[in-house]
Protein backbone atom coordinates (compact mmCIF):
# COMPACT_ATOMS: atom_id res chain seq x y z
CA UNK A 1 0.00 0.00 0.00
CA UNK A 2 1.33 3.24 -0.67
CA UNK A 3 1.21 5.91 2.55
CA UNK A 4 3.31 8.38 3.44
CA UNK A 5 5.81 8.24 6.35
CA UNK A 6 3.60 10.68 8.72
CA UNK A 7 0.36 8.35 7.81
CA UNK A 8 2.65 4.99 8.54
CA UNK A 9 3.35 6.36 11.92
CA UNK A 10 -0.37 7.27 12.47
CA UNK A 11 -1.62 3.71 11.21
CA UNK A 12 0.62 2.05 13.46
CA UNK A 13 0.05 3.95 16.10
CA UNK A 14 -3.93 3.62 15.84
CA UNK A 15 -3.52 -0.37 15.06
CA UNK A 16 -1.24 -1.38 18.03
CA UNK A 17 -3.94 1.21 20.24
CA UNK A 18 -6.98 -1.13 18.65
CA UNK A 19 -5.33 -4.13 19.13
CA UNK A 20 -3.65 -3.54 22.64
CA UNK A 21 -7.02 -2.76 23.86
CA UNK A 22 -8.80 -5.97 22.34
CA UNK A 23 -6.54 -7.93 23.52
CA UNK A 24 -6.84 -7.03 27.08
CA UNK A 25 -10.39 -7.27 26.60
CA UNK A 26 -10.61 -10.91 24.94
CA UNK A 27 -7.98 -12.26 27.39
CA UNK A 28 -8.48 -10.64 30.66
CA UNK A 29 -11.72 -12.69 31.68
CA UNK A 30 -9.40 -15.80 31.28
CA UNK A 31 -6.74 -14.30 32.75
CA UNK A 32 -9.09 -13.18 36.13
CA UNK A 33 -10.51 -16.88 35.86
CA UNK A 34 -7.03 -18.24 35.69
CA UNK A 35 -6.05 -16.35 38.62
CA UNK A 36 -8.98 -17.19 40.96
CA UNK A 37 -8.31 -20.33 40.36
CA UNK A 38 -4.78 -20.73 42.33
CA UNK A 39 -6.41 -18.50 45.00
CA UNK A 40 -6.96 -19.68 48.58
CA UNK A 41 -10.69 -18.49 49.54
CA UNK A 42 -9.13 -15.98 51.79
CA UNK A 43 -7.70 -14.23 48.81
CA UNK A 44 -10.94 -15.12 46.35
CA UNK A 45 -13.42 -13.39 48.88
CA UNK A 46 -11.43 -10.25 49.45
CA UNK A 47 -12.81 -7.07 48.86
CA UNK A 48 -9.64 -5.48 47.42
CA UNK A 49 -8.51 -8.25 44.97
CA UNK A 50 -5.64 -8.40 43.11
CA UNK A 51 -4.06 -9.94 40.57
CA UNK A 52 -0.88 -11.29 42.33
CA UNK A 53 -1.42 -14.15 44.61
CA UNK A 54 -0.07 -13.98 47.81
CA UNK A 55 -0.04 -17.55 48.78
CA UNK A 56 -1.05 -19.99 45.19
CA UNK A 57 -2.56 -23.29 45.94
CA UNK A 58 -4.09 -25.80 44.47
CA UNK A 59 -6.99 -26.69 46.93
CA UNK A 60 -9.27 -25.06 44.42
CA UNK A 61 -8.34 -27.87 42.09
CA UNK A 62 -8.27 -30.53 44.46
CA UNK A 63 -11.70 -29.99 45.97
CA UNK A 64 -13.15 -29.89 42.25
CA UNK A 65 -11.43 -33.39 40.86
CA UNK A 66 -12.21 -35.19 44.45
CA UNK A 67 -15.03 -33.38 46.54
CA UNK A 68 -17.37 -32.60 43.37
CA UNK A 69 -18.90 -34.50 40.41
CA UNK A 70 -16.93 -32.41 37.89
CA UNK A 71 -15.01 -35.48 37.23
CA UNK A 72 -17.87 -37.44 36.04
CA UNK A 73 -19.23 -34.57 34.29
CA UNK A 74 -16.29 -34.32 32.38
CA UNK A 75 -16.15 -37.73 31.47
CA UNK A 76 -19.85 -37.70 30.24
CA UNK A 77 -18.79 -34.58 28.41
CA UNK A 78 -15.83 -36.84 26.84
CA UNK A 79 -18.44 -39.55 26.25
CA UNK A 80 -21.08 -37.17 24.50
CA UNK A 81 -18.68 -35.27 22.35
CA UNK A 82 -16.68 -38.24 21.34
CA UNK A 83 -19.34 -40.27 20.28
CA UNK A 84 -20.66 -37.37 18.22
CA UNK A 85 -17.63 -36.76 16.42
CA UNK A 86 -17.60 -40.34 15.45
CA UNK A 87 -21.16 -40.15 13.84
CA UNK A 88 -21.21 -37.01 12.80
CA UNK A 89 -17.63 -37.28 10.47
CA UNK A 90 -18.61 -41.33 9.63
CA UNK A 91 -21.87 -39.91 8.58
CA UNK A 92 -20.52 -36.84 6.60
CA UNK A 93 -17.93 -38.94 5.12
CA UNK A 94 -20.54 -40.95 2.83
CA UNK A 95 -23.25 -37.77 2.32
CA UNK A 96 -19.75 -35.37 1.35
CA UNK A 97 -18.84 -38.01 -1.55
CA UNK A 98 -22.10 -37.95 -2.72
CA UNK A 99 -22.27 -34.24 -2.84
CA UNK A 100 -18.93 -34.22 -4.25
CA UNK A 101 -18.62 -36.59 -7.43
CA UNK A 102 -22.62 -37.30 -7.74
CA UNK A 103 -23.55 -33.07 -7.71
CA UNK A 104 -25.32 -33.57 -10.89
CA UNK A 105 -27.66 -36.47 -9.88
CA UNK A 106 -31.13 -34.97 -8.60
CA UNK A 107 -31.27 -37.36 -5.11
CA UNK A 108 -28.15 -35.41 -4.27
CA UNK A 109 -29.48 -31.99 -4.62
CA UNK A 110 -32.71 -32.63 -2.83
CA UNK A 111 -30.53 -33.87 0.44
CA UNK A 112 -28.41 -30.91 -0.17
CA UNK A 113 -31.35 -28.17 -0.59
CA UNK A 114 -32.38 -29.92 2.57
CA UNK A 115 -28.74 -29.62 4.45
CA UNK A 116 -28.68 -26.04 3.44
CA UNK A 117 -32.05 -25.17 4.83
CA UNK A 118 -31.65 -27.57 8.02
CA UNK A 119 -28.80 -25.75 8.47
CA UNK A 120 -30.30 -22.34 8.99
CA UNK A 121 -33.24 -23.60 11.20
CA UNK A 122 -31.94 -22.89 15.02
CA UNK A 123 -32.21 -25.44 17.75
CA UNK A 124 -34.11 -23.09 20.15
CA UNK A 125 -37.51 -23.36 17.92
CA UNK A 126 -37.02 -27.62 18.26
CA UNK A 127 -36.39 -27.82 21.51
CA UNK A 128 -39.73 -28.53 22.44
CA UNK A 129 -40.90 -31.23 19.71
CA UNK A 130 -37.53 -32.55 20.09
CA UNK A 131 -37.82 -32.61 23.76
CA UNK A 132 -41.26 -34.81 23.04
CA UNK A 133 -39.68 -37.10 20.52
CA UNK A 134 -36.61 -37.95 22.78
CA UNK A 135 -39.16 -38.58 25.87
CA UNK A 136 -41.18 -40.83 23.85
CA UNK A 137 -38.61 -42.94 22.51
CA UNK A 138 -37.17 -43.45 26.50
CA UNK A 139 -33.82 -41.51 25.37
CA UNK A 140 -34.18 -38.59 28.49
CA UNK A 141 -30.93 -38.55 30.72
CA UNK A 142 -28.94 -41.00 28.00
CA UNK A 143 -25.82 -40.20 25.89
CA UNK A 144 -28.12 -41.75 23.36
CA UNK A 145 -29.81 -38.75 23.04
CA UNK A 146 -27.53 -35.85 23.20
CA UNK A 147 -25.05 -38.16 20.15
CA UNK A 148 -27.98 -37.95 18.02
CA UNK A 149 -28.95 -34.64 18.32
CA UNK A 150 -25.82 -32.81 18.59
CA UNK A 151 -24.75 -35.08 15.35
CA UNK A 152 -27.77 -34.04 13.57
CA UNK A 153 -27.01 -30.41 14.01
CA UNK A 154 -23.12 -30.50 12.89
CA UNK A 155 -23.90 -33.25 10.15
CA UNK A 156 -25.03 -30.25 7.55
CA UNK A 157 -21.65 -27.90 8.12
CA UNK A 158 -19.25 -31.16 8.58
CA UNK A 159 -20.70 -32.13 5.11
CA UNK A 160 -20.60 -28.40 3.42
CA UNK A 161 -16.82 -28.38 4.47
CA UNK A 162 -15.96 -31.65 3.80
CA UNK A 163 -17.26 -31.66 0.11
CA UNK A 164 -14.39 -29.07 -0.16
CA UNK A 165 -11.68 -30.69 0.68
CA UNK A 166 -12.93 -33.79 -1.38
CA UNK A 167 -13.60 -31.10 -4.51
CA UNK A 168 -9.91 -30.79 -4.07
CA UNK A 169 -9.00 -34.64 -4.87
CA UNK A 170 -8.25 -35.10 -8.63
CA UNK A 171 -10.75 -37.24 -10.32
CA UNK A 172 -7.87 -39.01 -12.32
CA UNK A 173 -6.58 -40.11 -9.14
CA UNK A 174 -10.16 -42.68 -8.54
CA UNK A 175 -9.88 -43.46 -12.36
CA UNK A 176 -6.46 -44.72 -11.68
CA UNK A 177 -7.61 -46.54 -8.29
CA UNK A 178 -10.87 -47.65 -10.21
CA UNK A 179 -7.85 -48.79 -13.12
CA UNK A 180 -6.75 -51.22 -10.87
CA UNK A 181 -9.94 -53.03 -9.58
CA UNK A 182 -10.30 -50.56 -6.24
CA UNK A 183 -14.24 -50.39 -5.47
CA UNK A 184 -15.58 -47.24 -4.43
CA UNK A 185 -15.64 -48.29 -1.02
CA UNK A 186 -12.25 -49.44 -1.20
CA UNK A 187 -11.45 -46.00 -2.71
CA UNK A 188 -12.64 -43.87 -0.11
CA UNK A 189 -11.08 -45.90 2.53
CA UNK A 190 -7.21 -46.01 1.12
CA UNK A 191 -7.29 -43.20 -0.99
CA UNK A 192 -9.81 -40.47 -0.13
CA UNK A 193 -9.14 -40.43 3.25
CA UNK A 194 -5.86 -40.60 4.47
CA UNK A 195 -5.29 -37.82 1.56
CA UNK A 196 -7.71 -35.20 3.32
CA UNK A 197 -6.89 -36.31 6.41
CA UNK A 198 -6.04 -33.32 7.86
CA UNK A 199 -9.48 -31.62 6.89
CA UNK A 200 -11.01 -34.45 8.71
CA UNK A 201 -9.10 -34.04 11.34
CA UNK A 202 -10.34 -30.34 11.62
CA UNK A 203 -14.08 -31.35 10.71
CA UNK A 204 -13.67 -33.88 13.90
CA UNK A 205 -12.33 -30.98 16.67
CA UNK A 206 -15.03 -28.92 15.17
CA UNK A 207 -17.61 -31.55 15.99
CA UNK A 208 -15.66 -31.90 19.50
CA UNK A 209 -15.71 -28.61 20.25
CA UNK A 210 -19.43 -27.59 19.28
CA UNK A 211 -20.86 -30.74 21.39
CA UNK A 212 -18.41 -30.06 23.90
CA UNK A 213 -19.93 -26.20 24.39
CA UNK A 214 -23.53 -27.02 23.48
CA UNK A 215 -25.22 -25.84 27.30
CA UNK A 216 -29.45 -26.11 25.83
CA UNK A 217 -30.25 -29.66 24.72
CA UNK A 218 -27.25 -31.03 27.29
CA UNK A 219 -29.54 -28.48 30.19
CA UNK A 220 -33.14 -29.94 28.79
CA UNK A 221 -32.91 -33.39 27.99
CA UNK A 222 -30.40 -34.83 30.77
CA UNK A 223 -32.12 -34.61 34.20
CA UNK A 224 -30.01 -36.92 35.62
CA UNK A 225 -26.78 -36.11 37.65
CA UNK A 226 -25.05 -39.39 36.84
CA UNK A 227 -25.62 -38.24 32.48
CA UNK A 228 -25.09 -34.69 33.15
CA UNK A 229 -22.59 -33.31 30.67
CA UNK A 230 -20.02 -30.27 31.54
CA UNK A 231 -21.56 -27.24 30.70
CA UNK A 232 -24.93 -27.86 32.59
CA UNK A 233 -22.83 -29.02 35.60
CA UNK A 234 -20.88 -25.74 35.49
CA UNK A 235 -23.90 -23.40 35.73
CA UNK A 236 -25.58 -25.71 38.15
CA UNK A 237 -22.36 -25.32 40.56
CA UNK A 238 -22.95 -21.79 40.19
CA UNK A 239 -26.73 -22.11 41.13
CA UNK A 240 -26.19 -22.95 45.01
CA UNK A 241 -26.75 -19.83 47.81
CA UNK A 242 -23.17 -19.02 48.23
CA UNK A 243 -20.98 -19.84 45.19
CA UNK A 244 -17.91 -21.02 45.91
CA UNK A 245 -15.62 -19.18 43.07
CA UNK A 246 -12.58 -21.02 43.60
CA UNK A 247 -13.87 -23.94 42.82
CA UNK A 248 -15.47 -22.69 39.86
CA UNK A 249 -13.37 -21.07 38.00
CA UNK A 250 -10.80 -24.21 38.66
CA UNK A 251 -13.56 -26.50 37.10
CA UNK A 252 -13.92 -23.69 33.78
CA UNK A 253 -10.35 -23.81 33.40
CA UNK A 254 -9.81 -27.92 33.77
CA UNK A 255 -13.54 -27.84 31.24
CA UNK A 256 -11.83 -25.66 28.90
CA UNK A 257 -8.83 -27.12 28.59
CA UNK A 258 -9.67 -29.59 25.73
CA UNK A 259 -11.21 -27.22 23.93
CA UNK A 260 -8.22 -25.37 23.68
CA UNK A 261 -6.05 -27.57 23.00
CA UNK A 262 -8.63 -28.44 19.53
CA UNK A 263 -8.43 -24.79 18.82
CA UNK A 264 -4.94 -24.50 18.98
CA UNK A 265 -5.05 -27.09 15.91
CA UNK A 266 -8.40 -25.85 14.03
CA UNK A 267 -6.76 -22.34 13.78
CA UNK A 268 -5.58 -22.69 10.54
CA UNK A 269 -8.68 -23.98 9.07
CA UNK A 270 -10.78 -21.62 10.87
CA UNK A 271 -10.76 -19.18 7.96
CA UNK A 272 -11.69 -21.48 5.61
CA UNK A 273 -14.09 -23.25 7.11
CA UNK A 274 -16.21 -20.87 9.38
CA UNK A 275 -16.49 -18.62 5.70
CA UNK A 276 -17.57 -21.62 3.69
CA UNK A 277 -20.08 -22.34 6.74
CA UNK A 278 -21.05 -18.82 7.17
CA UNK A 279 -21.68 -18.08 2.97
CA UNK A 280 -24.11 -21.08 3.39
CA UNK A 281 -25.78 -20.89 6.45
CA UNK B 1 -39.74 -44.52 -18.38
CA UNK B 2 -40.93 -47.10 -16.34
CA UNK B 3 -40.18 -49.54 -19.82
CA UNK B 4 -36.78 -48.06 -19.70
CA UNK B 5 -36.26 -48.58 -16.19
CA UNK B 6 -36.98 -52.49 -17.29
CA UNK B 7 -35.00 -52.80 -20.27
CA UNK B 8 -32.33 -51.66 -18.54
CA UNK B 9 -32.68 -53.29 -15.40
CA UNK B 10 -32.63 -56.75 -17.89
CA UNK B 11 -29.83 -55.80 -19.53
CA UNK B 12 -27.97 -55.25 -16.21
CA UNK B 13 -28.72 -57.91 -14.33
CA UNK B 14 -26.81 -60.16 -16.37
CA UNK B 15 -23.49 -57.40 -17.78
CA UNK B 16 -21.03 -60.81 -18.65
CA UNK B 17 -23.47 -62.06 -21.43
CA UNK B 18 -21.16 -60.31 -23.99
CA UNK B 19 -23.68 -57.27 -23.93
CA UNK B 20 -21.32 -54.21 -25.69
CA UNK B 21 -20.23 -51.10 -24.13
CA UNK B 22 -23.24 -49.12 -24.81
CA UNK B 23 -25.35 -51.50 -22.45
CA UNK B 24 -22.92 -50.95 -19.90
CA UNK B 25 -23.07 -47.08 -20.14
CA UNK B 26 -27.50 -47.25 -19.57
CA UNK B 27 -26.12 -49.62 -16.82
CA UNK B 28 -23.96 -47.28 -14.50
CA UNK B 29 -26.15 -43.94 -14.03
CA UNK B 30 -28.79 -46.39 -12.11
CA UNK B 31 -25.86 -47.81 -10.24
CA UNK B 32 -24.60 -44.71 -9.27
CA UNK B 33 -28.27 -43.56 -8.03
CA UNK B 34 -28.49 -46.62 -5.83
CA UNK B 35 -24.99 -45.55 -4.92
CA UNK B 36 -26.06 -41.76 -4.15
CA UNK B 37 -28.77 -43.03 -2.31
CA UNK B 38 -27.43 -45.60 0.11
CA UNK B 39 -24.59 -42.46 0.91
CA UNK B 40 -27.01 -40.06 1.39
CA UNK B 41 -29.89 -42.08 3.30
CA UNK B 42 -28.52 -41.64 6.86
CA UNK B 43 -28.00 -38.06 7.07
CA UNK B 44 -31.74 -37.73 5.29
CA UNK B 45 -32.84 -40.22 7.52
CA UNK B 46 -31.53 -38.13 10.87
CA UNK B 47 -32.19 -34.27 9.04
CA UNK B 48 -36.20 -36.02 8.30
CA UNK B 49 -36.79 -37.27 11.83
CA UNK B 50 -34.71 -34.40 14.17
CA UNK B 51 -35.04 -31.38 12.03
CA UNK B 52 -37.84 -31.59 9.23
CA UNK B 53 -40.15 -33.40 11.44
CA UNK B 54 -39.98 -31.29 15.09
CA UNK B 55 -40.58 -28.06 12.64
CA UNK B 56 -43.61 -29.32 11.32
CA UNK B 57 -44.31 -30.92 14.90
CA UNK B 58 -43.84 -26.56 16.02
CA UNK B 59 -46.71 -25.68 13.40
CA UNK B 60 -48.97 -28.44 14.08
CA UNK B 61 -48.74 -27.66 17.87
CA UNK B 62 -48.85 -24.27 17.57
CA UNK B 63 -52.43 -24.57 16.47
CA UNK B 64 -53.59 -27.37 18.95
CA UNK B 65 -53.99 -27.61 22.43
CA UNK B 66 -51.08 -29.66 24.00
CA UNK B 67 -49.31 -29.86 27.21
CA UNK B 68 -46.23 -31.62 28.22
CA UNK B 69 -46.98 -33.67 31.45
CA UNK B 70 -51.17 -33.86 30.52
CA UNK B 71 -51.68 -36.50 27.42
CA UNK B 72 -55.26 -35.70 28.40
CA UNK B 73 -55.12 -32.06 27.00
CA UNK B 74 -55.69 -31.86 22.91
CA UNK B 75 -57.96 -30.89 20.53
CA UNK B 76 -57.73 -27.78 17.66
CA UNK B 77 -57.27 -24.57 18.96
CA UNK B 78 -57.04 -22.43 15.76
CA UNK B 79 -55.24 -19.36 16.44
CA UNK B 80 -56.38 -19.44 20.32
CA UNK B 81 -52.54 -20.11 21.34
CA UNK B 82 -51.29 -17.27 19.07
CA UNK B 83 -54.10 -15.05 20.69
CA UNK B 84 -52.56 -15.53 23.75
CA UNK B 85 -49.40 -15.33 23.47
CA UNK B 86 -50.05 -12.04 21.84
CA UNK B 87 -52.16 -11.14 25.30
CA UNK B 88 -49.52 -12.23 27.54
CA UNK B 89 -48.14 -9.45 29.31
CA UNK B 90 -44.89 -10.97 29.19
CA UNK B 91 -44.90 -10.76 25.00
CA UNK B 92 -44.18 -7.06 24.57
CA UNK B 93 -41.20 -6.44 26.66
CA UNK B 94 -39.62 -9.82 25.77
CA UNK B 95 -40.17 -8.67 22.68
CA UNK B 96 -38.45 -5.36 23.12
CA UNK B 97 -35.55 -7.12 24.93
CA UNK B 98 -35.49 -9.35 22.08
CA UNK B 99 -34.70 -6.32 19.64
CA UNK B 100 -32.21 -4.04 22.43
CA UNK B 101 -30.34 -6.95 22.80
CA UNK B 102 -30.17 -8.30 18.88
CA UNK B 103 -29.45 -4.30 17.71
CA UNK B 104 -26.60 -3.17 20.40
CA UNK B 105 -25.45 -7.12 20.34
CA UNK B 106 -25.05 -7.17 16.60
CA UNK B 107 -24.09 -3.18 16.05
CA UNK B 108 -21.33 -3.28 19.31
CA UNK B 109 -19.73 -7.13 17.28
CA UNK B 110 -19.94 -5.35 13.91
CA UNK B 111 -17.84 -2.58 14.90
CA UNK B 112 -15.50 -4.20 17.50
CA UNK B 113 -15.16 -7.26 14.37
CA UNK B 114 -14.16 -4.06 11.99
CA UNK B 115 -12.09 -2.15 14.07
CA UNK B 116 -9.80 -5.87 14.80
CA UNK B 117 -10.16 -6.52 11.30
CA UNK B 118 -8.52 -3.67 10.42
CA UNK B 119 -5.82 -3.86 12.57
CA UNK B 120 -4.69 -7.45 12.11
CA UNK B 121 -4.67 -6.86 8.43
CA UNK B 122 -1.78 -4.66 8.82
CA UNK B 123 1.98 -6.60 8.46
CA UNK B 124 3.01 -6.98 12.01
CA UNK B 125 5.37 -9.49 13.94
CA UNK B 126 3.41 -11.71 16.27
CA UNK B 127 -0.06 -11.04 14.28
CA UNK B 128 -0.96 -14.93 14.42
CA UNK B 129 -0.83 -14.74 18.18
CA UNK B 130 -2.73 -12.02 18.30
CA UNK B 131 -5.38 -13.55 16.55
CA UNK B 132 -5.44 -16.22 17.91
CA UNK B 133 -5.58 -14.72 21.11
CA UNK B 134 -8.85 -12.49 20.00
CA UNK B 135 -10.55 -15.22 18.61
CA UNK B 136 -10.14 -17.20 22.18
CA UNK B 137 -13.50 -15.66 23.72
CA UNK B 138 -15.64 -17.08 20.69
CA UNK B 139 -14.10 -20.85 21.29
CA UNK B 140 -14.40 -21.25 24.87
CA UNK B 141 -18.05 -22.52 26.09
CA UNK B 142 -20.80 -20.04 26.49
CA UNK B 143 -21.42 -21.68 30.16
CA UNK B 144 -17.86 -21.13 30.96
CA UNK B 145 -17.63 -17.47 29.25
CA UNK B 146 -21.34 -16.41 31.74
CA UNK B 147 -20.09 -18.05 34.47
CA UNK B 148 -17.14 -16.03 34.62
CA UNK B 149 -18.17 -13.12 33.49
CA UNK B 150 -20.27 -13.24 36.71
CA UNK B 151 -17.45 -13.66 39.40
CA UNK B 152 -15.93 -10.65 37.28
CA UNK B 153 -18.95 -8.33 37.92
CA UNK B 154 -19.81 -10.11 41.22
CA UNK B 155 -20.57 -6.90 43.30
CA UNK B 156 -19.37 -8.47 46.79
CA UNK B 157 -15.32 -9.53 45.34
CA UNK B 158 -15.66 -9.07 41.71
CA UNK B 159 -12.32 -7.52 40.73
CA UNK B 160 -14.46 -4.84 37.83
CA UNK B 161 -16.47 -3.64 40.55
CA UNK B 162 -13.36 -2.86 42.96
CA UNK B 163 -11.54 -0.91 40.51
CA UNK B 164 -14.41 0.96 38.70
CA UNK B 165 -14.93 1.67 43.13
CA UNK B 166 -11.09 2.42 43.84
CA UNK B 167 -10.78 4.33 39.87
CA UNK B 168 -13.83 6.68 41.16
CA UNK B 169 -16.06 5.95 38.54
CA UNK B 170 -18.58 4.12 40.88
CA UNK B 171 -18.87 5.42 44.08
CA UNK B 172 -19.85 1.52 45.59
CA UNK B 173 -20.18 -1.74 43.90
CA UNK B 174 -22.84 -1.96 41.48
CA UNK B 175 -24.84 -5.42 40.42
CA UNK B 176 -24.33 -5.22 37.04
CA UNK B 177 -26.38 -8.48 36.72
CA UNK B 178 -28.64 -8.05 39.01
CA UNK B 179 -30.17 -5.04 38.48
CA UNK B 180 -33.02 -4.64 36.43
CA UNK B 181 -31.95 -1.10 34.75
CA UNK B 182 -28.59 -2.61 34.03
CA UNK B 183 -29.29 -6.09 33.54
CA UNK B 184 -29.77 -6.70 30.20
CA UNK B 185 -27.12 -4.06 28.69
CA UNK B 186 -24.56 -6.11 30.87
CA UNK B 187 -25.21 -9.29 29.20
CA UNK B 188 -25.34 -7.53 25.65
CA UNK B 189 -21.76 -6.57 26.19
CA UNK B 190 -20.87 -9.86 27.32
CA UNK B 191 -22.81 -11.02 24.11
CA UNK B 192 -20.62 -8.44 22.19
CA UNK B 193 -17.49 -9.69 23.86
CA UNK B 194 -18.30 -13.45 23.06
CA UNK B 195 -19.32 -12.98 19.28
CA UNK B 196 -17.43 -10.27 17.26
CA UNK B 197 -14.54 -12.47 16.93
CA UNK B 198 -16.53 -14.48 14.40
CA UNK B 199 -16.64 -11.07 12.77
CA UNK B 200 -13.27 -10.32 13.09
CA UNK B 201 -12.27 -13.62 10.85
CA UNK B 202 -14.71 -13.21 8.26
CA UNK B 203 -14.00 -9.42 7.97
CA UNK B 204 -10.11 -10.50 8.12
CA UNK B 205 -10.70 -12.91 4.88
CA UNK B 206 -12.97 -10.43 3.24
CA UNK B 207 -9.94 -8.04 3.70
CA UNK B 208 -7.07 -10.28 2.96
CA UNK B 209 -8.49 -10.80 -0.71
CA UNK B 210 -8.87 -7.08 -1.53
CA UNK B 211 -5.96 -6.47 -4.38
CA UNK B 212 -3.42 -3.87 -3.13
CA UNK B 213 -3.13 -2.66 -6.75
CA UNK B 214 -6.24 -1.28 -6.36
CA UNK B 215 -4.93 0.90 -3.21
CA UNK B 216 -2.15 1.54 -5.42
CA UNK B 217 -3.66 3.47 -8.41
CA UNK B 218 -6.32 5.11 -5.84
CA UNK B 219 -3.04 6.62 -4.35
CA UNK B 220 -1.90 7.56 -7.47
CA UNK B 221 -5.12 9.34 -8.19
CA UNK B 222 -4.65 10.83 -5.38
CA UNK B 223 -7.00 9.35 -2.58
CA UNK B 224 -6.04 10.00 1.25
CA UNK B 225 -6.34 6.67 3.20
CA UNK B 226 -9.77 8.21 4.32
CA UNK B 227 -10.99 8.43 1.15
CA UNK B 228 -9.36 4.94 0.35
CA UNK B 229 -11.44 3.39 2.89
CA UNK B 230 -14.53 4.56 1.93
CA UNK B 231 -13.95 4.36 -1.65
CA UNK B 232 -12.34 0.77 -1.96
CA UNK B 233 -12.27 -1.25 1.49
CA UNK B 234 -15.55 -0.60 2.54
CA UNK B 235 -17.85 -1.63 -0.36
CA UNK B 236 -15.71 -4.73 -0.89
CA UNK B 237 -16.52 -5.70 2.97
CA UNK B 238 -20.08 -5.23 1.95
CA UNK B 239 -21.22 -8.66 0.92
CA UNK B 240 -19.52 -10.03 3.36
CA UNK B 241 -21.01 -8.04 6.02
CA UNK B 242 -24.23 -8.14 5.47
CA UNK B 243 -24.48 -12.01 5.58
CA UNK B 244 -22.63 -11.19 8.93
CA UNK B 245 -25.13 -9.26 10.28
CA UNK B 246 -28.12 -11.22 8.58
CA UNK B 247 -26.99 -14.80 10.45
CA UNK B 248 -26.18 -12.93 13.56
CA UNK B 249 -29.45 -11.23 13.85
CA UNK B 250 -30.95 -14.33 13.30
CA UNK B 251 -28.49 -16.13 15.82
CA UNK B 252 -28.62 -13.00 18.45
CA UNK B 253 -32.18 -13.10 18.72
CA UNK B 254 -32.86 -16.73 19.20
CA UNK B 255 -29.85 -17.13 21.40
CA UNK B 256 -30.84 -18.61 24.21
CA UNK B 257 -27.50 -20.37 26.16
CA UNK B 258 -26.38 -16.57 27.32
CA UNK B 259 -29.00 -14.94 29.01
CA UNK B 260 -30.37 -18.48 30.93
CA UNK B 261 -26.71 -18.85 32.10
CA UNK B 262 -26.45 -15.11 33.20
CA UNK B 263 -29.61 -14.22 34.51
CA UNK B 264 -31.88 -17.04 33.52
CA UNK B 265 -34.24 -14.13 32.43
CA UNK B 266 -34.27 -11.77 35.64
CA UNK B 267 -34.25 -10.03 37.79
CA UNK B 268 -37.84 -9.06 37.43
CA UNK B 269 -38.36 -10.61 33.72
CA UNK B 270 -35.26 -7.83 32.84
CA UNK B 271 -33.83 -9.83 30.15
CA UNK B 272 -36.70 -12.07 29.28
CA UNK B 273 -36.08 -12.64 25.83
CA UNK B 274 -38.02 -14.63 23.28
CA UNK B 275 -36.62 -17.54 23.39
CA UNK B 276 -36.70 -17.67 27.34
CA UNK B 277 -40.08 -17.04 26.75
CA UNK B 278 -40.28 -19.87 24.82
CA UNK B 279 -38.45 -21.99 27.30
CA UNK B 280 -41.14 -20.71 30.24
CA UNK B 281 -44.19 -21.59 28.30
CA UNK B 282 -42.70 -25.58 27.58
CA UNK B 283 -40.85 -26.21 30.21
CA UNK B 284 -42.30 -24.39 33.17
CA UNK B 285 -46.10 -23.72 32.32
CA UNK B 286 -45.45 -27.17 30.64
CA UNK B 287 -48.29 -25.62 27.68
CA UNK B 288 -46.70 -26.69 24.59
CA UNK B 289 -49.14 -25.38 22.39
CA UNK B 290 -48.23 -21.30 23.82
CA UNK B 291 -44.30 -22.24 23.31
CA UNK B 292 -44.89 -23.56 19.67
CA UNK B 293 -47.30 -20.90 18.90
CA UNK B 294 -44.68 -18.02 20.10
CA UNK B 295 -41.83 -20.46 18.12
CA UNK B 296 -44.39 -20.63 14.64
CA UNK B 297 -44.02 -16.34 14.94
CA UNK B 298 -40.29 -16.06 15.53
CA UNK B 299 -39.38 -18.76 12.81
CA UNK B 300 -42.41 -16.54 10.33
CA UNK B 301 -40.12 -13.20 11.23
CA UNK B 302 -36.46 -15.21 10.71
CA UNK B 303 -37.91 -16.65 7.27
CA UNK B 304 -39.10 -13.03 6.46
CA UNK B 305 -35.69 -11.36 7.31
CA UNK B 306 -34.10 -14.40 5.17
CA UNK B 307 -36.40 -13.46 1.86
CA UNK B 308 -35.77 -10.09 2.60
CA UNK B 309 -32.01 -10.73 2.38
CA UNK B 310 -32.07 -12.71 -0.67
CA UNK B 311 -34.17 -10.07 -2.76
CA UNK B 312 -31.63 -6.78 -1.53
CA UNK B 313 -28.65 -9.35 -2.71
CA UNK B 314 -30.94 -10.12 -5.97
CA UNK B 315 -31.63 -6.93 -7.15
CA UNK B 316 -28.59 -5.59 -6.29
CA UNK B 317 -26.73 -8.52 -8.43
CA UNK B 318 -29.11 -7.35 -11.28
CA UNK B 319 -28.14 -3.54 -11.09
Amino acid sequence: MVVSARHRTLSGLATGFVLVFFVAFCVFPFLWMLDTAFKPAAEVFSTAPTLWIASPTLSNFRAVVLESPFLIYFGNSLIVAGASTILTVSLSVFASYAMSRWSYLSVTQIVTGGLIVSQMIPGVLLLIPLYVLIRDMGLLSTYAALVIVYSTFMVPLASFMLKGFFDAVPRELEEAAAMDGCSRLGFIRRILLPVTLPGLMAIAVFAFIAAWNEFMFGYVLINDDARRTLTPGIMLFKGSHQTDWGSLTAASVLAAVPVALGFVYVQRFLITGLTAGAVKG
Amino acid sequence: MTTMDMATGSIASRPQAGIGRAARRVFWPSARVRAACAFLAPVAVLVAALIAAPLAGVVWNSLHHASLIDATVGGFAGLDNFRMVLDDEHFLPALTHTLVWTILSVAGEYACGLATALALAQPFRGRALVRGLIILPWVIPIAIAGVNWAWLLNPDYGVLNAWLVRMGVLAEPHDWLGRSETALLTVTLVNVWRSFPFYTISLLAALTSIPDDLYEAAALDGAGIVRRFFVITLPHLRPVSLTLIVIHVIWTAINFDFIWVMTQGGPLDATETLPILIYRYAMQEFDVGLACALATLSMAAMATLFLVQALVVRAREAR
